[in-house]
């Protein structure tokens, strides 16, 4: 896995689609291909409720990539230092079989260029010490990204102060 | 490819590097060259239209005017300038959609099309008539040329030496493809001239009703000019009719096509010879506005050898064919020998078999290798008996009482290479031998007749003898008098003719309607990009060049019937596909690169593509390695190799050529296409090594995305203790 940790808080998503936007527009994007994703799932019944949720979906890089062994030229890669696994848009031919081998759908297809485009975490960025696009827009701050050895504690926070039971008990 | 950078080619590379490089930091700018950049890609992939360099202009105008700062206000003041200085090249490429120099990629014209001298689109006609739309190929052909019929028969078709299939076989059959497809329209009654444009009220005179000429007049015509042909002979064709004779080209071939032309208005004036029936004077007082003297190169050159003037029965090759061509078939003797090596030399044999002489010798001093006859005929004469007498050099016509009886010849071998490259013939000392006949015929070569053209004591003349124009406008050193063919170019080709008397069209109208001439001569135009005509990979690699069916020997040496008899619709039809569209493909070679180099799976043998050091060819083996990734299509500049999915099945098509197609596999969750199991299996191989519990899935990209989603995603909240 890389070095890094893109958290998305699901209970704060609204869905409204703006990672998506910056992300397309950060890296000069034609219709067609997402980086990242907001998956809707639902909306489903709980009880009376109807209810949906809102993935963010955008590259795991994985600790071994099947697209960077999938990809017959060597431009998928990952990057020594910091293990984000991105593509070299010199050395990609457009054969898609890292589209083809990502179980998660990551890789996606330009058809301006003929080649495959994915998340790399805004890297660029990173090395001029921002952040990646999709983060820096969040509308209600449910991205979150920063090294895996600080992850966020919205999760255990929120699931404790759940449990907690400073009122009355039982 | 040629050194030369394409002006337009060029300022796109260097505008994009400006823009990528954020050297315009102004946001209105940088969109203002964007623009820009847009409109000259259109050019430079032959999709602009009339208002493309206006629009350049003005754009480039507004950042010269109202640009904020310096680096804008440069970059519109240097698109003005080039706009100015390569105007010609821009309008070019407007116009012809052709790239000479191939670096705007999707204009690269075929090798063919760049050979012609009357630069027809071959790539297009042939794939036209593969198609069957034999009228569609005439229609295309005669913008360029108004005889498909006459050169579908005798072009000498230097396009086909240039023919890339060539490199894998043989040359496609393009001339024989011509001719069929006219003949076919033809006698479809669907040959038909294309609209006239409103009248010009211009007079234009035509002296020669030869190739030139007779081009010269059907694009005035159709251009609106009322044009006159002055012609010396009875008849019209000039030397295509009194000098190639009947049993290679059929007089009504001639007619039917000269006719298509009267049909324009054109008015012919037979037996009016220049200068002697008619006065140049006089035709100027008659109101014509220009003249185009495309008088052609009738008279012979002297063999130079002694007894040449002293006996009738040595006649020259040119007075000889037109004697004949006009209806005189009397034998020049019973033994006759043609001096000398080229097509008009195989004519006179040939003839001469004909007319019922018993022996035809062909002396010549060099070997067969250096003849410049067309290997056909030379082929063809010695079939129908013709004796060749090699590396002969003849010394003096010898005979008695005004009867010739023999000629004296010399042995010869070849010496080192003179100033043209060609071996010198040395004469080899104590050879000598008498060839026994009763008539020469001298076919050394042929000149100007400059009778009647002597009166214009402004006509400038090369030392060549033949008259000196202006390469680019075809103008004479005279104002309003043009020329163009065999008078200029001394003896050439049909095609030639057709070339400059079409150069020589254009040229008359910008002269009459007061607009600059070019600084270069024309470029061919593209046509059309006419859709590839779809074959199996086995067909294309199977096909073979047809012969050509023959006339049988005994009636061609007794008879001027028609020697080559055309091929059939079938074997038409089937020819035409063989062609590998260079049109469209430039063979720069990306996609056997890519599939070899960088994907590893070398399934494209495309030797053809080295043009110094063509490779074995052959598009059946992509089958067996092809696992239809698309790599080469994705990276093909022209879209010449395609990657589509039809029903069932992936196809991968070059050019019309199938190379591969396979059964597709379908997403699991929702039925998209996912890819021949060819591919997934590479793709498998590929992981294997890592992913250890394979689950053989397969998904779509989308279907990817919302499974793992799903099974990320809890729509439930944690259960909270209550």
């Amino acid at each position: 896995m890389s070095k890094y940790y893109l958290f998305q808080d699901t209970k704060k998503c609204i869905g409204c689609h703006t990672c998506e936007v910056a992300c397309k527009a950060n890296k000069n994007l034609p219709v067609g291909p997402k980086l990242c994703e907001i998956v809707t799932v639902g909306p489903v019944f709980v009880g009376n409720q109807p209810k949906a949720a809102y993935t963010f979906m955008p590259c795991f890089h994985c600790e071994d990539p099947w697209c960077v062994a999938a990809c017959p030229t060597g431009a998928m890669q990952k990057r020594e230092t910091d293990g984000i696994v991105f593509v070299d848009p010199l050395l990609c031919v457009g054969c898609k079989t890292c589209l083809s081998a990502c179980p998660w759908g990551a890789p996606q297809w330009n058809p301006e260029t003929g080649k495959a485009v994915k998340c790399d975490y805004c890297m660029d960025r990173l090395d001029q010490g921002k952040q990646p696009a999709c983060v820096t827009v969040c509308t209600t701050h449910c991205l979150q990204f920063g090294p895996a050895e600080t992850p966020p504690k919205i999760r255990r926070e929120r699931y404790a102060k759940a449990m907690a039971s400073l009122e009355e008990t039982i | 490819m040629a050194n030369r950078a394409c002006p337009v080619a060029d300022t796109i590379n260097w505008l994009s590097d400006i823009i990528s490089e954020g050297y315009l930091k102004n946001a209105r700018c940088r969109q203002r060259a964007e623009e820009i950049l847009k409109l000259l890609e259109d050019i430079s992939s032959g999709r602009a239209g009339k208002e493309h360099l206006p629009a350049i202009h003005s754009i480039s105008k507004n950042l010269v005017e109202e640009s904020p700062d310096r680096a804008c206000v440069d970059t519109g003041k240097e698109i003005l300038y080039r706009l100015v200085t390569y105007q010609e090249t821009f309008l070019s490429h407007l116009k012809t959609r052709n790239c000479p120099d191939a670096a705007c990629v999707r204009l690269a014209p075929a090798p063919c099309q760049m050979a012609c001298p009357a630069g027809i689109d071959v790539p297009s006609y042939v794939t036209l008539i593969s198609q069957g739309r034999d009228e569609e190929a005439i229609e295309l052909i005669r913008r360029d040329n108004p005889f498909p019929w006459v050169c579908g028969l005798v072009c000498t078709n230097p396009c086909e030496f240039m023919c890339v299939r060539g490199r894998i076989d043989k040359p496609v059959s393009i001339k024989y493809l011509k001719g069929f497809a006219a003949e076919k329209a033809m006698s479809d009654r669907l040959y038909r001239n294309p609209p006239k444009l409103p009248d010009k009220n211009h007079k234009v005179c035509i002296i020669g009703a030869g190739p030139g000429g007779l081009t010269a007049a059907y694009y005035l015509a159709l251009n609106g000019y009322a044009v006159t042909v002055i012609e010396a002979l009875p008849m019209a064709g000039g030397m295509m009719m009194v000098g190639i004779p009947r049993y290679r080209l059929p007089r009504e071939v001639i007619d039917q096509e000269v006719t298509m032309i009267e049909d324009l208005g054109v008015v012919f004036r037979f037996d009016t010879r220049f200068g002697k029936d008619v006065t140049f004077d006089q035709l100027r007082e008659e109101g014509f506005d220009a003249f185009f003297m495309a008088v052609g190169a009738h008279a012979s050159y002297k063999a130079g050898i002694a007894g040449e003037d002293t006996y009738p029965q040595v006649i020259d090759a040119i007075a000889f064919l037109r004697r004949v061509a006009l209806g005189n078939r009397r034998i020049p003797g019973r033994k006759v020998a043609v001096i000398g090596g080229g097509n008009v030399a195989m004519d006179a044999a040939r003839t001469s078999i004909r007319l019922g002489c018993e022996e035809v010798y062909v002396v010549y001093r060099r070997t067969r290798n250096e003849m410049p006859a067309n290997e056909e005929e030379v082929f063809q004469a010695e079939e129908e008996g013709v004796k060749f007498s090699f590396l002969t050099i003849p010394v003096e016509i010898k005979g008695a009482n005004e009867k010739l009886s023999s000629l004296h010849c010399l042995r010869t071998e070849l010496g080192p290479p003179d100033e043209s490259g060609r071996r010198k013939p040395v004469p080899v000392e104590g050879s000598d031998y008498l060839l026994q006949v009763d008539a020469v015929i001298p076919a050394i070569g042929q000149t100007v007749d400059r009778k009647g053209l002597d009166d214009l004591q402004d006509l400038k003349w090369t030392k060549r003898n033949t008259l000196s124009v202006n390469i680019a406008s075809m103008e004479t050193s005279v104002e309003g008098i043009f020329a163009a063919g065999d008078a200029v170019s001394g003896p050439a080709t049909v095609v030639e003719a057709i070339g400059g008397g079409k150069k020589a069209a254009d040229a008359i109208d910008r002269y009459l309607r007061g607009i600059p001439h070019p600084k270069m001569p024309p470029v061919p135009v593209r046509r059309s990009r006419v859709e590839f005509t779809e074959i199996p990979a086995s067909t294309k690699m199977a096909l073979v060049r047809p012969e050509m069916p023959m006339l049988n020997d005994e009636r061609r040496r007794v008879t001027f019937q028609q020697a080559e008899l055309g091929y059939s619709e079938n074997s038409a039809r089937e020819e035409a596909r063989r062609c590998l569209r260079c049109d469209i493909c430039i063979r720069c070679g990306t996609c056997v690169d890519i599939c070899s180099n960088k994907m590893g799976i070398d399934a494209l043998q495309m030797g053809y593509l080295d043009f110094d050091n063509p490779g074995p060819t052959d598009f059946r083996v992509t089958a067996e390695r092809c696992i239809l990734c698309g790599a080469c299509a994705s990276n093909c500049p022209t879209g010449a190799i395609r990657i589509e999915d039809r029903g069932n099945e992936r196809l991968l098509n070059l050019c019309g050529t199938i190379l591969n197609r396979l059964v597709v596999e379908h997403c699991e969750v929702c039925g998209k296409v996912t890819g021949p199991a060819k591919y997934h299996d590479y793709l498998r191989k590929r992981i294997q090594g890592i992913n250890k519990h394979l689950e053989n899935r397969i998904l779509c990209l989308e279907c990817a995305r919302k499974t793992t989603a799903e099974s990320h995603v809890e729509i439930t909240p944690p259960r909270i203790l209550s």
